[in-house]
């Protein structure tokens, strides 16, 4: 009888080819790990050469500031991590940030306009932050647009209308409760880093446990299978441009109340820290592989070389410069450039 | 009455130029597996598509449980029963097991809108002890290999018996390729215990392997089932003979033109290998000679095209070019060597359909018809002129883009440019695919001049019967290693069977 | 092709259009002074995004240009007068490594051009600021006479501007259209796999068109000193969207494989005369920001050729 399974039969010779593909899959695996570890190793290795090099930068007043400076980041980063999880770029967190920042300190109690609305202008500023969010998004889909132009496009809009709102004005801000959100300092921790850390766990929720943030992965990794599975993949993508639209808002409100101003120049640089900090946090640009986490890490990593270049005495405007290489750098380092053939 | 799960009736479907699927009928009763088997180009990937609901029947009707059903998405061909385990695995690797199996229908594990992860673990965990499968749900399917990836996929499919009423089909798209044996037993045993709750498609190229498992054969050619054997009825040479059978057409490839080959090795390989593609591939080359790789998807016989193109590397084994040892680090340096690739897929890499023919035709000599760094126009058309005439290019003009012509005569304007560009070795990939008849003719024809101008091809026909009308020797490849060698002259051609014999 | 042909000449009936606009509202607008001075102005921001053509032609993005015309003009100032001509090179030398820098970052460690170039343009960016020890560096009237009397002064009538724009205009043209090296410009962003399969070295048009990016940038930053008479490290804020958009609302798409260098120039007026307009009718220079955005994701939008791109990311 045929049918009588292999045994009849002298056995296949294992499948050299099958023996190799494993080697490789073996090497995937090592890969992975890697990139889970390498961050955080960089994070370590950075503060012990700074402190080497200056005790002062374990101080505690130091841990603070360095908590201080990464908060903002953070919130931003939370955004823009699920954006380039999917493989898509925002590059109109600028924009958004200003706008917010704008639209907020011009309804609590300031010196241009006689709305106050205390707390409750975090609403609004949101809501043109997901607004924002949700045309970069609608817009990548609609016109299939690559995302960087058309994330580009918007961040200038969003720029242009807050400081056509403005119209050359600076808002100060005189509303104190309202600036407590960052300078407050409960438990001797600036409220600003209170706020970071909810947004964190709040993002990691979304990541973890909903079904748009496993979405957001699948998308990431493999589009295809993922729409074949039936995955809702134009709805997933506008939803996290505009998760990525209100995490900047809020970044946006907290630099108000931090600076107690209104102006488009609040958002200045971040484009750049945001990205640097999600790239050498070990997210990769290609997308589906990283995690929020990650992405505090990356933050971490760009504020605690901001700090050490400032405790080394080296100039400010060398920052970006360092930034830059930085994300040279990690990303070189990230290993995922197999998946590229076309690199454009 | 039925005890049909699954049913394809009277299903057609056609492609400019080409019927895919003729008339195809067959069967899957409850708690069955059956074969499909056929050479490339035998429709099997085109039903498959049609199963899993990427592309609609032309004419015929697809049934599950004697219902008609309309799969528009691969979604829809999942919620109605029809699951397939693709062989390029689509499992994916930042996700765990758990969400992999149940990627895309969540929302039956959402407590608050929050997925709960306890809930779908041990739902997961039930289909994973269903294929045997020892690992936890929440492992992330990066640590996984190749034979448990394959389960995970097998696992999802399952994972729709208790939540359909229909019966449910898994379709199997070479399965064994990537597992040792002792991994295909595994397999072997655990589609036996799948058959009390699915039916199961068991789509291969490895005969033997389909003999041990399938109660029924289904054999496939040119588009038509043209055999339905039961297994315990079946030998392996049966099978081979059913699958191939037509008759070799001498004059349609042009065999009276085919000459010996010259005594000059032109390109030598000596062990050849890539790491998970082919090992220790040796052959040498001669002017005149066209040498044939025969070989199913998987063989290697692709990857081989593409490191003698100098597109990918070899991790071992060494290339001369007329007695000179090459390393092609990439095409620029096999085109510098004298070796052009004609590729499989014309548009993307044969052609740049904004160019003109002309342009086309140049790309690969640029520098011979530009001086003092500007481009001689009326050489370039005067050259293009002198090839469209050669190889009857049906074009209104040198100046038309490339893009609005026919496949056949994109096809001759990619083979111009690498005569003008005087390569001596041609590596067709796949060269009339896409073309209607006629022009594959012409194309048949091209290959003869080529080789009587003292050109050497190696070709990787689209069918076993082009590569050996086609070629003087033939090279066949299976899982990686050179199986056999034929000769091929004229009017002395091996039988396909013979061959097929060595590819499967 | 119709499509091709509306392409081919919309950007110009677009610009007529916005001029006899403008003009309407205002007729002291269309004079040969106005106009030439309009065009004068123009010609910095069309040096800048001249070079960006030939990236964005080959479907990349070149993000650092703004920086480096700034450092450009920061190396000019500051070695103006220790160098006298030689500064001139020196700072389009810059502009040319800062270039290849760029492209040969992404070749070679695969990173797209986007990411490469922004990160370009921090270092380039710090370089600025550290030559120029973050201020700004005055050029003496004498300096500029004895030096860069080619960009300040003029040649029968016109402004020396036009002139240097005109030169860049006919030589960048006739790199594209008449040489090898164009023609692979073209090829590449058409299908820069075919081109890779026909043996030609990509990587090194990828270079060489990042090099010329980089050099305009500079050149333009140049010229841009030689005009306001001082180099700083922030001169050229606020150009890297409008080069951006020249380019495109001028027709070159994105994708790549279509474009020239005239359809840059139209593109630099038409966005020169809707800012001018724009003043003209009281909109608010804040407001024009916005337009630029919307006016670039239009163009983009309209200009793509989808076809090519399987899955937008």
């Amino acid at each position: 009888m045929a049918a009588q399974g292999l045994a009849g039969r002298a056995p296949r010779p294992a499948s050299a080819m099958a023996q190799e593909r494993r080697r490789a899959a073996a090497g995937g695996r090592l890969i992975e790990q890697w990139r889970r570890w390498a961050p955080v190793v960089v994070l370590i290795g950075l503060c012990l050469v700074i402190g080497a090099f200056n005790a002062n930068f374990f101080s505690t007043g130091n841990l603070v500031r360095l908590l201080n400076s990464a908060a903002i980041p953070v919130v931003l980063c939370m955004g823009a991590t699920f954006v380039i999880l999917m493989g898509s770029i925002d590059l109109s967190v600028e924009g958004v940030v200003a706008l917010a920042a704008v639209v907020a300190s011009l309804l609590v109690a300031n010196d241009v306009t006689a709305i106050a609305i205390g707390h409750l202008a975090i609403v609004p500023a949101l809501a043109v932050g997901a607004a924002l969010g949700f045309l970069n998004g609608w817009l990548h889909i609609r016109l299939k647009t690559p995302s960087f132009m058309t994330t580009l496009g918007m961040g200038f809009v969003g720029l242009g209308i807050a400081t056509a709102i403005l119209g050359g004005v600076t808002v100060r801000i005189s509303d104190q409760s309202f600036r407590y959100l960052s300078l407050g300092r409960p438990l001797g921790v600036p409220m600003a880093v209170w706020v970071a850390a909810l947004c964190v766990v709040v993002a990691l929720v979304i990541q973890e446990r909903t079904r748009f943030g496993r979405w957001v992965y699948a998308i990431g990794a493999d589009e295809v299978t993922a729409r074949q599975a039936g995955v809702p993949v134009e709805r997933t993508r506008i939803l996290a441009f505009v998760i990525a639209g209100v995490f900047a808002a809020l970044g946006g409100v907290l630099a108000a109340a931090q600076f107690g101003q209104g102006h488009a120049l609040i958002a200045n640089g971040r484009l750049f820290t945001t990205i640097a900090a999600v790239i050498v946090g070990g997210t990769a640009l290609s997308g589906g592989v990283g995690s929020v986490l990650n992405s505090v890490i990356g933050v971490f990593i760009v504020v605690v070389l901001a700090n050490g270049m400032v405790l080394m005495g080296i100039p400010p405007y060398v920052q970006q410069g360092a930034q830059g290489l930085l994300i040279i750098a990690a990303v070189a380092l990230a290993l995922d450039r197999s998946k590229l053939a076309v690199v454009k | 009455m039925s005890d049909a799960v699954l049913e394809v009736e009277h299903v057609s479907k056609a492609f400019p130029g080409v019927k895919a699927l003729d008339d195809v009928s067959f069967r899957v009763n409850r708690g069955e597996v059956i074969g499909l088997i056929g050479e490339n180009g035998a429709g099997k990937s085109t039903l498959l598509k049609i199963l899993n609901g990427v592309y609609q029947p032309d004419a015929g009707a697809v049934k599950v449980d004697g219902r008609p059903v309309r799969l528009l998405s691969p979604r829809q061909a999942f919620d109605s029963g029809i699951a397939m385990v693709f062989q390029e695995q689509s499992v994916l690797s930042t996700l765990t097991v758990a969400e992999n199996i149940f990627l895309g229908r969540e929302q039956e594990f959402l407590r608050w809108g929050l997925i709960d992860k306890r809930r779908m673990n041990a739902a997961a965990a039930v289909e994973l002890k269903k294929v045997h499968l020892d690992i936890g749900p929440a492992t992330p399917c990066a640590r996984l290999t190749f034979a448990e990836r394959q389960m995970v996929e097998i696992a999802k499919a399952l994972s729709l018996d208790s939540r359909i009423a229909s019966d449910i089909t898994i379709l199997l798209d070479e399965p064994t390729s990537v597992l040792e044996s002792r991994e295909v037993e595994l397999l072997f045993s655990i589609i036996r215990d799948l058959k009390a709750r699915a039916s199961i498609v068991f789509i291969s190229h490895r005969l033997e392997e389909v003999l041990a498992i399938c109660d029924r054969i289904y054999v496939m050619r040119d588009g038509k089932v043209v055999a339905e054997v039961p297994a315990a009825e079946a030998t392996v040479h049966a099978l081979h003979t059913h699958m191939v059978g037509r008759q070799l057409h001498h004059e349609y490839y042009r065999e009276q033109r085919q000459s010996p080959p010259g005594d000059e090795v032109i390109l030598r390989a000596d062990g050849l290998g890539k790491a998970g593609a082919f090992r220790d591939v040796s052959f040498e080359l001669r002017a005149g000679e066209v040498l044939g790789i025969a070989g199913v998807i998987g063989s290697g016989r692709e990857e081989l095209a593409r490191v003698l193109a100098g597109h990918a590397a070899p991790d071992a084994g060494a290339l001369t070019v007329h007695g000179r040892p090459v390393r092609l680090a990439g095409a620029s340096d096999a085109v510098a060597n004298g070796i052009g690739l004609v590729p499989a897929e014309r548009k993307v890499e044969g052609l740049v359909a904004q160019f003109s023919v002309a342009e086309n035709m140049t790309l690969s000599a640029l520098g011979r018809f530009a001086s003092r760094g500007v481009i001689r126009f009326a050489a370039e058309r005067a050259e293009a002129a002198r090839w469209v005439e050669r190889l009857h290019v049906r074009t209104p003009s040198t100046a038309a883009m490339t893009g609005g012509l026919s496949g056949g005569n994109q096809q001759k304007v990619v083979l111009a440019k690498w005569r003008i560009a005087g390569v001596e070795v041609l590596i067709l990939d796949h060269p009339t695919r896409g073309i209607d008849v006629g022009a594959k003719e012409d194309v048949y024809e091209l290959v003869r001049d080529i080789t009587a101008d003292g050109l050497a091809v190696i070709l990787l026909g689209d069918t076993l019967d082009e590569v050996i009308g086609l070629s003087s020797r033939i090279l066949v490849m299976r899982d990686g290693a050179v199986t056999a060698t034929f000769d091929a002259p004229a009017g002395g051609k091996p039988e396909q069977v013979r061959i097929l014999e060595h590819m499967v | 092709m119709a499509r091709i042909d509306l392409q081919a000449w919309l950007p110009i009936l677009v610009l007529a259009a916005l001029v006899a606009v403008v003009s309407l509202y205002d007729p002291g607008f269309f004079t040969i002074a106005n106009l030439l001075e309009i065009t004068a102005n123009t010609m910095t921001l069309f040096l800048m995004a001249a070079g960006l053509t030939f990236v964005i032609m080959i479907g990349s993005i070149d993000l650092s240009v703004q920086s480096v015309a700034s450092m450009a003009s920061c190396i000019l100032a500051v070695f103006l007068p220790t160098l006298g001509l030689a500064a001139i090179p020196l700072a389009l030398l810059g502009g040319v490594v800062a270039g290849a820098l760029g492209a040969l970052i992404s070749t070679r460690l695969r990173i797209p051009t986007f990411i490469a170039t922004l990160a370009i343009s921090g270092v380039v960016l710090s370089a600025g600021f550290w030559i120029s020890n973050a201020q700004s560096i005055a050029i003496t009237a004498e300096a500029r006479d004895a030096w860069l009397g080619w960009v300040t002064g003029a040649f029968l009538g016109v402004p020396n501007e036009i002139w240097v724009g005109l030169v860049a205009l006919a030589g960048l043209s006739a790199l594209l259209q008449l040489t090898p090296f164009g023609r692979l410009i073209r090829g590449v962003g058409a299908q820069e796999q075919a081109v890779i399969a026909s043996g030609v070295r990509v990587e090194r048009v990828k270079l060489w068109a990042f090099v010329i990016s980089g050099f305009m940038a500079a050149l333009a930053g140049v010229t841009m000193a030689g005009r306001l008479g001082s180099g700083s490290p922030t001169l050229a804020n606020e150009f890297l969207l409008p080069a951006v958009a020249a380019v495109v609302v001028g027709g070159t798409a994105i994708t790549g494989g279509v474009g020239s260098i005239w359809r840059t120039f139209v593109g630099a007026l038409i966005i020169q005369v809707v800012r001018i307009g724009m003043t003209f009718m009281g909109v608010s220079v804040f407001v024009q920001q916005i337009i630029f955005g919307i006016l670039l994701i239009a163009a983009v939008a309209a200009t793509m050729d989808r076809s090519k791109i399987l899955v937008v990311k």
